[in-house]
């Protein structure tokens, strides 16, 4: 197409689609470029094309059906997103859950914001060219996904936590799996910086590329590792604490640049702190209950229905109907892998969710997008894109 | 140290605020329609706590909902402070089925842009003033609001040719100061209806 | 030579199997990707299940250099006429692998804008239930196609193709026959009528006393 710009000169621009099917795209993100030879002069993107109705598909089940929809939006982190959803529930209802409840729901936490930065981080230099880093960083996810299969019975899409507890205890050795796990952890990271650090290409290709401000991040409302890399410290674990976060030694990371390097780095980094904080975790475990003994939220459990009445009523109300939130409406933000996962929960005081709308952290990374690609090269997007780590499960939705 | 229940009670008495009784948990203000702009301006550079982050724009549709009065859609806008870090506040604005017109925040925060196409999406209401109100999550031949609560969950719509996306990047182009001459050769085509998105004149 | 060939014999089984024994051994598959299954199956691509043992070493993201199409996800009406367009751009020998639940049926979403399945857009050879699917299962689905492809013949292929494209050539020759006839005939007509034409006028001219 030919245009005239500002100053009345012809060009003649190229207009590329990098369509979804796409090595770098992961398969569902669209973005249109007109070039001018290789460089990128106006972009627009499409998503959408993995809309799953996750907000129509809620409406028709009880409240812990949600549960298993919730995996599914960030699937490198599931956990993350079932504790995410859990939270904002059982604030409605203004429970405390129990102590074992917060430390484990804590320590699974951590694990889980440790496998999606792996696996940002090695799909970014896979984009990039290498693929070594890409089986580094997947060794210390195997071990923790085998730590999930022990726990919760799926490597994946985990389902464990519940509203008012969570699916089920944990088993013996569970801690010595754990500590196994992060010194692969602390291997895996060691390597990825040997790799990383002072590559030449890695630098050339990642250093001052899709800077953006700190201003225009905040007003396009980024949260998470691509604000700290701006350099804002707001971390939703230090601003509004839950599960005694503020309780545990460890610290923000924040960036200075707000280019892809910092981005991909503040990630490490963050590994390292969510290290800290799951080894003093592991330190407050101490037995007891992890489920709260109310019936009216938290299913009263098999032994205790197949003995007592008010148990098996309880149960079959509780599974059957849902239990009934109070009515109202609440908005709720977790600190997720990604930024703030946030749940806005419609209730008409029913066992059915009437509204929950999903706040998805990518969506406002990925609206930023064509500012951080216009002026640059092709090449560049794609590291770009990588480094601000869109799931297409959580963009979707 | 100011608080947000004295921040809404200065929308209260400049904006005609109300409290939102449903809301047991978090201050939110229904703000009515034409005040909102000039609300969303006021909460972001004038009042006591700054609230600079546009967290999330939801729509609901009260069609089902037991024992309802009042307009069948609202909008729901959430807002963070980062200067204070830990102040949240809500903004809600009802919308009656015979007039689904709002204005836009797209001018005040960067995100609404999207988040609006999404609230237009799924249930149909028009942001007036957005600059490319277009289809966010569904595809460009999708006909109806599907989260609207008499849209049946289960109703399929196929899809036979993706957005082409030309004359948005056209416009995008026209907002960075340049101006398209001559189409592409590839999309000369007379089928001007098959290039729109899903907004036909 | 058609007729040596159509008989299936030593050679052609021998071929056949050589053939198939180079196409399982090494299934480049093209991982569409979409949601979760696709983070599973990039575990069965590194380390512990490694992907490359069985053959398919790389992963290549272009249908021109792959053989299996490989759905990992859910496929919705959104991107189903892309999914379309990259089965038709594969060459030929081409299977297809239909990896979890939501590719499979659609999964648990079963609303507006999923494709109940990726049987409805394009034929699949081997599903893999799960959800993700499992590498074991992703293996074990592998080795299914391996044994499907072992029972295909090239040989019968060939010859089928062969002897369509016989058939086409002999149809195309019928009508070009056909057509040549009915021309000649015609021309044929044209030149009698254009003799007796002239005969009449020779006669014409010749019997000047009859005029």
């Amino acid at each position: 197409m030919i245009v005239l710009d500002h100053r009345g000169k012809r060009q003649s621009l190229m207009p590329l689609n990098v369509g979804p099917s796409h090595p770098a795209t992961h398969g569902c993100l669209r973005f249109l470029t007109a070039m001018d030879g290789e460089t990128i002069v106006a972009s627009v993107e499409e998503i959408g094309y993995l809309h799953r109705g996750f907000e129509k598909m809620v409406e028709r089940g009880t409240w812990q059906q949600v549960v298993p929809y919730t995996d599914r939006l960030n699937y490198c982190s599931a956990i993350m997103n079932n504790i995410a959803y859990c939270r904002a529930v059982e604030n409605m209802f203004g429970v405390e859950i129990t102590e074992r409840c917060k430390v484990l729901r804590v320590i699974v936490n951590e694990l889980s914001r440790i496998n999606d930065h792996f696996v940002c981080v090695a799909a970014a230099f896979q984009d990039l060219g290498g693929t070594t880093p890409f089986m580094y960083a997947f060794n210390p996810r195997e071990e923790i996904m085998c730590i999930w299969e022990k726990l919760t019975g799926a490597r994946l899409t985990n389902s464990y936590s519940r509203i008012g507890g969570l699916a089920r205890d944990s088993y013996d050795g569970f801690e010595q799996d754990v500590l196994a796990a992060l010194d692969s952890t602390e291997k895996a990271l060691k390597d990825l910086h040997a790799c990383l650090d002072r590559n030449r290409i890695f630098l050339d290709r990642t250093v001052g590329i899709g800077k953006i401000s700190a201003e225009k991040a905040i007003s396009y409302g980024w949260t998470g590792p691509c604000l700290r890399a701006c350099g804002v410290a707001s971390d939703l674990r230090k601003d509004e604490p839950y599960y005694d976060y503020e309780t545990y030694d460890w610290e923000v990371v924040v960036g200075t640049q707000g280019d892809c390097n910092d981005r991909l780095q503040v990630r490490l980094a963050e590994i390292e702190e969510s290290m800290k904080i799951v080894r003093q975790a592991l330190k407050r475990l101490t037995p007891g209950p992890i489920d709260i003994v109310d019936p009216r939220i938290r299913v009263p459990s098999h032994k205790l229905a197949y003995q007592d009445m008010e148990g098996l009523i309880g149960r079959f109300k509780s599974v059957y109907e849902g239990i009934r939130v109070p009515e109202g409406e609440y908005y709720c933000g977790s600190e997720c892998a990604n930024g703030e996962l946030g749940f806005t929960i419609v209730s008409d005081g029913s066992g059915h969710p009437y509204r929950i709308k999903v706040r998805p952290p990518c969506l406002t990374q990925f609206a930023a997008f064509h500012e951080l690609v216009e002026g640059g090269q092709l090449a560049d997007s794609m590291a770009v894109l990588s480094g601000l780590n869109i799931i297409a499960g959580e963009l979707d939705r | 140290m100011v608080n947000v229940d004295e921040i809404f009670s200065v929308l209260e008495e400049k904006f005609g605020a109300t409290k939102e009784s449903k809301d047991k948990w978090t201050v939110t203000a229904i703000v009515p329609a034409a005040y909102l702009h000039n609300a969303v301006q006021f909460l972001r550079d004038e009042s006591a706590i700054k609230f600079e982050m546009l967290v999330d724009i939801a729509g609901v549709d009260y069609l089902t909902y037991p024992n309802h009065e009042g307009p069948r859609f609202a909008v729901d806008y959430a807002f963070k402070s980062m200067s204070t870090p830990g102040a949240r506040i809500r903004l809600k604005v009802q919308v009656p089925e015979a007039d689904l017109n709002v204005p836009t925040l797209t001018d005040l925060y960067a995100n609404a842009n999207w988040y609006e196409r999404e609230v237009f999406d799924q249930f149909g209401i028009v942001f007036t003033g957005h600059p490319d109100l277009r289809r966010l999550l569904n595809h460009v031949e999708f006909v109806g609001h599907p989260l609207r609560k008499d849209y049946p969950a289960q109703k399929r719509q196929w899809l036979s040719t993706n957005d082409y996306l030309l004359p948005a990047l056209e416009k995008r182009l026209e907002v960075l100061g340049y101006r398209v001459v001559q189409r592409s050769k590839e999309v000369e085509t007379v089928d001007n209806e098959f290039l729109e998105g899903s907004i036909k004149e | 030579m058609t007729d040596v060939a159509e008989k299936p014999n030593f050679i052609t089984s021998s071929l056949d199997f050589l053939v198939n024994w180079g196409r399982t051994n090494s299934l480049w598959p093209f991982p569409y990707g979409t949601a979760c299954c696709a983070i599973e199956f990039m575990s069965t691509e590194v380390g512990r299940y490694d992907l490359s043992r069985i053959g398919s070493e790389y992963v290549r993201f272009t249908p021109r250099q792959s053989d299996v199409l490989l759905v990992s996800g859910t496929i919705t009406y959104k991107q189903a006429p892309i999914l379309k367009r990259i089965y038709e751009q594969m060459a030929e020998p081409r299977w297809v692998i239909a990896m979890g639940a939501c590719a499979c049926s659609g999964g648990f979403y079963d609303c507006y804008c999923t494709v109940p399945g990726i049987d409805h857009i394009i034929p699949v050879d081997v599903y893999i239930g799960g959800c993700p699917s499992r590498p074991e299962a992703f293996f074990d689905a592998m080795f299914d196609l391996q044994k499907k492809i072992k029972d295909e013949s090239y040989m019968k292929q060939r010859t089928e193709r062969v002897k369509e494209q016989l058939e086409m050539i002999k149809a195309k020759t019928a009508e070009a026959k056909e057509e040549a006839r009915e021309f000649a005939h015609e021309k044929v007509a044209e030149f009698k009528e254009l003799v007796a034409e002239k005969e009449k006028e020779f006669v014409e001219q010749t019997q000047f006393w009859k005029r």
